[in-house]
């Protein structure tokens, strides 16, 4: 490292402790773009730091989560991690990760680089850094405003996946056609995960589906069964392409819901790639507390509110159906439009709603508060509208009986604003 | 009275349906039926039967991405879509957003590569300039020309469309880009059908657009005005206000 490089990270980090201990709220991203801006390389210079490697977590849902059960896994092993804990998963939040944990001479002391990346720029990322694992998890449509179409992403992903260095291994959820087929290029230095069980199929498909055709040959899949969204037992009758065999298919639940089940299966199967035992992953996995906004449980006096980050429409069908199996009663909605959202709504007609008229108390909330009213109108179910968050969230708390839970479902700067109002600071 | 009943056709529910477009179909749907109106949605994609189609007296079908709309392509070209424009010439309402509206025109030109010929149901075409011309994403109101009520949405497209001169445009923006985002207008009419680069989408928060669909839709199958029960549009109102309020945008 240059004496240019150690003056650089130093004093980005300088800017990370002023930054985070002024309660600005920026500390995730700005070192990193301010160190990227004088000196691009030095992404490229931290990736090389990590003496067992970086491994990256790439997929519309479930990277937070599942990067947070990789960490604690390897950490059981002894390993020393650093990952982008607040989800700031672009290249300058993965570099503010780093900056944040040198020493002042700008050295890191770490066995793995461990971070989720950004649809979009897991191109970018991978010209700075060679990672020796990439885990996917799943595509689904989300923020087209954003993002674009499902299938621009699966294009650049398989251009970069195709030239990605041989010291790379990926891993692959089995059950999602166009992540599988991500395999099909990359021979020998493929993992699978995927789930085998009969009783997790859906009766009536849900709506949000996106890559219900074959990746191969464009005809129409054909499924045994569907566990949701389009992810489940898929084979095409026309070019015979199929759901390849998962290396790893079953593990005790460490978190409700059939997606925390992909989660743990994808962490699992990262775990053994680098020759980790299962008792270890059993014993780092229990009493596993979940990332903020995921599930996580917060107390206000002696009522509970379980908090679910819901952006997409698969993400909300999936949340939904988690809370019903946990017999909700009382359910919160709330919808912002800002950036980290998606400013489109349009995408909640996309979401099976329809599922909530049995719920006692559904409340609406956020910036676009009306359009999700409107929403609930037409799926027949009735909801408390509350235009001002922290009134609502208040209203709702007031109301709860003692013995029942709250289920908030918000979207991203949503789940924000409510540990705001909740805990007093937005993410860590 | 016998009870009136319509036929909602639904063109390639399983292909083209991007970002909220099956909000239209529920709309559409409950509308009638919170008026007594028997509705039932008939979906149609590659497999299905012409037969099925004309059977309708509603269509709609929605936006899509590339490789969706090229796997459509062909069977629209040939099978579905010269039945919709025999039925939208003869007065059948029809709805079109976004890639359907471009698909019902004359052409697409790309930016690279040739002419994809349209169904040529709508008189118009489109055209893409590449990635460096802008994109129309956002917010949008306009003012619908026919009775000069509001309506708002949300655009994502990198196709120009420009009407030939068979076609009326549906409104005028006032916020937003519009059909070509130079002359100010936003989607087209024809007949009884409307086609629209609203995304949102464009009939929950609009109503009354789909109000004047299922009154046509009756008025064609029945051969009489059928007046609609009003029905409570508060949020729909409410969600409108709060996107003009936000855009500064007065009535």
């Amino acid at each position: 490292m240059s004496f240019l490089d150690r003056v650089i990270i130093t004093n980005a980090k300088t800017v990370s402790t002023t930054s985070t201990g002024f309660g600005i709220g920026a500390g995730e991203t700005w070192p990193g773009e301010l160190a990227l801006k004088l000196r691009p390389q030095i992404a490229s210079y931290f990736g090389k730091q990590f003496t067992k490697g970086v491994i990256f977590v790439v997929g519309t849902n479930g990277k937070t989560t599942t990067t947070l059960m990789i960490k604690k896994i390897l950490e059981a092993a002894g390993n020393r991690v650093i990952h982008n804990a607040t989800g700031a998963n672009l290249l300058n939040g993965i570099v503010s990760s780093c900056i944040r944990q040198t020493d002042w001479k700008g050295n890191l002391h770490a066995d793995y680089g461990l971070f989720e990346v950004d649809e979009n720029s897991l191109p970018i990322i991978l010209q700075y850094i060679t990672p020796i694992r990439i885990v996917i998890l799943n595509l689904f449509r989300d923020q087209l405003d954003r993002y674009g179409e499902v299938d621009v992403i699966i294009e650049k992903w398989q251009k970069v996946l195709k030239d990605v260095s041989v010291q790379t291994e990926v891993i692959l959820n089995s059950d999602d056609p166009s992540v599988a087929y991500f395999g099909h290029a990359l021979d020998s230095r493929v993992r699978y995960f995927g789930l085998n069980d009969r009783k997790a199929y859906l009766k009536i498909a849900e709506h949000a589906t996106d890559s219900a055709f074959c990746p191969q040959c464009g005809a129409r899949l054909t499924y045994e069964g569907i566990y949701y969204s389009h992810i489940g037992i898929w084979h095409c009758e026309k070019c015979n392409l199929k759901r390849p065999i998962p290396d790893v298919h079953t593990f005790p639940k460490v978190l409700d819901g059939l997606y925390n089940q992909y989660n743990t299966l994808a962490a699992v199967a990262l775990a053994k790639s680098l020759g980790l035992k299962e008792s270890l992953m059993k014993q780092a996995l229990t009493s596993f507390v979940p990332a903020f906004g995921r599930q996580e449980e917060i107390v206000v006096g002696d009522k509970t509110i379980k908090l679910f980050l819901s952006k997409n429409p698969a993400g909300f069908n999936a949340s939904l159906r988690t809370v019903l199996e946990l017999g909700a009663k009382n359910v919160f909605l709330v919808l912002n439009d800002r950036i980290p959202d998606g400013t489109d709504v349009s995408w909640i007609w996309d979401v099976d709603f329809e599922v909530l008229h049995t719920v006692h108390r559904v409340y609406v909330a956020g910036d676009r508060v009306y359009d999700l009213a409107l929403r609930l109108q037409y799926a027949d179910t009735k909801t408390h509208v509350e235009p001002e968050l922290k009134i609502g969230i208040q209203k709702a708390i007031d109301t709860l009986p003692k013995d029942q839970t709250l289920f908030v479902l918000a979207t991203y700067s949503a789940v924000l604003d409510i540990r705001k109002i909740l805990l007093g600071h937005k993410i860590l | 009275m016998k009870k009136l009943q319509l036929n909602i056709a639904w063109l390639y529910p399983d292909l083209m349906s991007t970002y909220g477009d099956r909000g239209n179909v529920i709309v559409l749907e409950k509308r009638c039926v919170w008026r007594d109106i028997e509705a039932h949605v008939v979906p149609i994609t590659l497999e299905t039967d012409i037969k099925k189609l004309r059977e309708c007296d509603l269509i709609f079908m929605g936006g899509a991405q590339d490789r969706q709309q090229k796997l459509v392509g062909e069977d629209f070209l040939t099978k579905k879509g010269p039945v919709v424009k025999k039925m939208v010439e003869d007065n059948v309402p029809a709805l079109f957003v976004c890639a359907a509206y471009q698909f019902v025109g004359n052409y697409y030109l790309p930016y690279q590569g040739e002419k994809i010929m349209g169904a040529g149901i709508f008189d118009l075409h489109t055209e893409h300039y590449g990635d460096q011309s802008k994109r129309l994403i956002g917010n949008v109101v306009a003012k619908v020309i026919e009775d000069a009520s509001i309506i708002v949405g949300f655009e994502n497209h990198g196709g120009y469309t420009y009407l030939g001169s068979k076609m009326k445009p549906f409104a005028k923006v006032k916020i937003g880009g519009g059909n070509n985002g130079k002359d100010g207008y936003e989607g087209a009419v024809y007949k009884n059908s409307i086609g629209s680069y609203f995304h949102g989408p464009l009939l929950p928060k609009n109503p009354h657009i789909a109000d004047w669909l299922i009154e046509k839709a009756l008025e064609k199958k029945y051969g009489k005005t059928v007046v609609l029960k009003p029905l409570d549009d508060g949020f729909s109102s409410n969600a409108r206000t709060a996107i003009m309020n936000r855009l500064g945008v007065l009535a």
